[in-house]
């Protein structure tokens, strides 16, 4: 850090203090990788419990949230770091706001597999909500673990990987009006898996903000509303976009 | 030569001159081949800067030795640890990787370049991973998946050394899983399997047991054919029921249930079974309820109560007890039967486990009761304690969590929810 200068034992607590909230947002994204698995689960095998399960567990991802930003708020007050450790601070606010926004998705993807368990599945067992649930694990994996790693590449990498996940999207949607229109019975159904994958569409954003936090935090960059490419050639060149 | 052109200080300073500068120039040599020792032979110099030169170079000689053999060990040893069928991992006391062998690496996704000085359970994100390490009891390993709907498991185990470091054990056991399951699965579609010509079997031989054409001296066989019937239908039932527990180790979430009118309701069932041979007694001393699945909780419940009456002889009592306090519910079944003996209760939840081979077997228990009071609790975060004397009976305590406890919520509607045998 950049602070390490200062005289060495105010340093060390407040490096201490920043690793231990740092490793407290991954424990919190660890906890709503596993909700999203387990709602994306609980949907494909119709497990109703387990996506009850899921949907009664949120409220440990909005009490992580809140205790974080407290230990930030907290931090900024006693210590006002300053440089890359703003940057962090700010980044981890930022971030814990998405996190606590895909457990939210995913509460509303478990609610909706309790309540689909209770129904015939259809002839291809949610394939491709499988598929595009394992697309978006990935990237929720890969964003925290370059936040982890404070990798900027890696992080440019998976935001650059959402696209994949809107083409699904897309994908998806075109599939399920041809369904709509061949079985009119199949409607409700139907409508309730476009939520699923509507809700996993928006975990695939909020991963791509999360990277774009790394970047920040690394580069001391704000690349959002900017496009892929540009931020790119912007980073390579070393100047601002 | 000074005192030749009667200038004798000139001529001194001159030579003191020349000399320093030979110095200067000896001591810049030995200077830059300090720097660059490695590469350059040390320099020629006669007299006292020799020796110098001579000691630091058996000095450098000496270290550059020791420095090859350390390097070399450590070169070996890290080649060693990498044809390691298992990962290796070693942490510090903030739980931060000072390093890892390469199987570790393959089996966590770690990086060796960038990945030294972070924590480990920021990279390993999984909230059982992270409170195995938090809780530090590293007397048992830890098996998880690192991501669900993978096939791949993966078991660590910890073992701490100096003041709280830890070297983590990292083994796949993917295969070991498999075979779990493979047996888990197997006992349920074979209990699936047996169950019906198993029915077809006891239809016949209740219709034969109440045919009164039957020949008198079949008729006893008749009956024991019955009763053997029956009880491999328990039997199977019970499997069933403990392989769908044992599908999944969520929690159960449940609703409050109304302890009060659930015991009732046994002890009544216990009378109607069993007749008057023993007294049952409830003792309710608390009016909170528990947040629990009513049909779990039930079974478990009847299986202690029924065990209970089972060993208990006539002239026995039957206590059910239900109280909480701050570490949570809990529920007694007290009888005052011979009691077991303490080499026993350890072993007492196993499957099929007997305590006495050959009396058990005419009671008609299928063996598994226990195991499934078990699971039952364990799925709900309690346990059961067991305490038993011998000659005087035993007590069998389902102890739930705080977090079950449904605070006074059945303390007046009393036991309307029970009252017509719902859940029996």
């Amino acid at each position: 850090m950049d602070t390490a200068d200062l005289s060495p034992h105010i340093s060390r607590r407040f490096n201490e203090d920043l690793d231990r909230v740092r490793n407290q947002v991954l424990a919190m994204g660890g906890f709503v990788e596993q909700q999203l698995a387990k709602s994306v689960t609980a949907l494909v095998e119709g497990d109703s419990s387990l996506g009850e399960a899921v949907a009664h567990d949120d409220f440990h991802v909005n009490n992580m949230e809140v205790s974080i930003d407290e230990e930030c708020s907290r931090i900024l007050a006693t210590r006002a770091p300053a440089a890359s450790d703003l940057r962090l601070i700010v980044a981890i606010i930022k971030a814990i706001t998405d996190l606590e926004r895909m457990g939210d998705e995913c509460e509303k993807i478990g609610y909706i597999a309790s309540r689909l368990a209770a129904q015939e599945r259809p002839v291809d067992k949610y394939r491709e909500v499988k598929h595009l649930g394992r697309v978006v694990q990935d990237l929720v994996h890969d964003a925290l673990d370059a936040f982890a790693r404070m990798d900027a590449e890696a992080a440019l990498r998976v935001a650059r990987r959402d696209r994949l996940v809107d083409e699904e999207y897309e994908a998806i949607q075109r599939q399920s009006i041809t369904f709509m229109m061949e079985d009119p019975r199949s409607i409700r159904r139907v409508l309730d898996v476009m939520w699923v994958v509507r809700a996993l569409e928006r975990i695939g954003d909020h991963a791509k903000n999360i990277c774009e936090y790394v970047i920040y935090m690394v580069h001391g960059k704000d690349i959002r509303h900017i496009r892929i490419e540009d931020v790119e050639r912007a980073l390579k060149d070393g100047n601002g976009p | 030569m000074g005192w030749t052109i009667g200038h004798p200080w000139w001529g001194l300073t001159g030579a003191l001159a020349i000399v320093l500068t030979q110095q200067w120039v000896k001591l810049h040599q030995l200077d830059h081949w300090l720097r660059n020792r490695n590469r350059r032979a040390p320099p020629d110099a006669g007299g006292l800067w020799g020796d110098v030169v001579s000691q630091v170079s058996r000095l450098h000689r000496r270290k550059q030795f020791h420095k090859q053999r350390l390097l070399s060990l450590f070169r070996e040893l890290r080649r060693s640890s990498a044809t390691m069928p298992d990962g290796v991992v070693v942490l510090n006391t903030q739980h931060e990787i000072l390093w890892f062998n390469r199987k570790a690496g393959e089996l966590l996704g770690l990086r060796r370049k960038t990945d030294h000085g972070i924590a480990l359970a920021s990279l390993l994100r999984l909230p059982q991973f992270g409170r195995y390490l938090e809780k530090g009891d590293f007397s048992s390993a830890l098996r998880l998946q690192p991501r669900i709907g993978d096939a791949v498991w993966i078991e660590f185990q910890g073992m701490p050394y100096g003041e709280g470091q830890l070297v983590l054990l990292v083994r796949d056991v993917t295969r070991q899983a498999q075979l779990e399951t493979m047996r888990k699965d197997f006992v349920a579609n074979a209990s699936h399997e047996l169950r019906s010509p198993l029915t077809v079997i006891a239809g016949y031989l209740e219709t034969l047991s109440l045919d009164d054409g039957v020949p008198a001296d079949l008729r006893p066989p008749i009956l024991e054919m019955r009763r053997q019937s029956e009880r491999m239908t328990a039997i199977i039932a019970d499997l069933l029921e403990l392989s769908r527990l044992e599908a999944s180790d969520e929690q159960v979430i449940g609703s409050p249930i109304d302890i009060t009118a659930l015991l009732t309701l046994i002890a009544k069932d216990l009378a109607a079974n069993n007749g008057t041979r023993h007294g049952v007694e409830v003792r309710i001393e608390s009016g909170d309820g528990l947040m629990a699945d009513d049909g779990l909780v039930h079974s478990a419940f009847w299986n202690l109560a029924e065990n209970a009456a089972k060993y208990t002889p006539a002239g026995g009592t039957i206590t059910l007890r239900w109280w909480t306090d701050e570490d949570g519910g809990h529920l007694s079944v007290i009888d005052t039967g011979p009691g077991i003996s303490a080499e026993h209760l350890p072993r007492l939840t196993e499957r099929f486990y007997r305590v006495d081979p050959g009396r058990a077997r005419d009671t008609g228990g299928s063996g598994l009761g226990l195991a499934i009071v078990r699971h039952v609790l364990q799925r709900h975060g309690g346990e059961l304690a067991i305490t038993s004397e011998e000659g005087r009976g035993s007590i069998f305590t389902c102890h739930f969590p705080p977090s079950r406890v449904a605070r006074q919520s059945f303390a007046l509607n009393g036991d309307s929810r029970y009252a017509d045998g719902v859940g029996a």
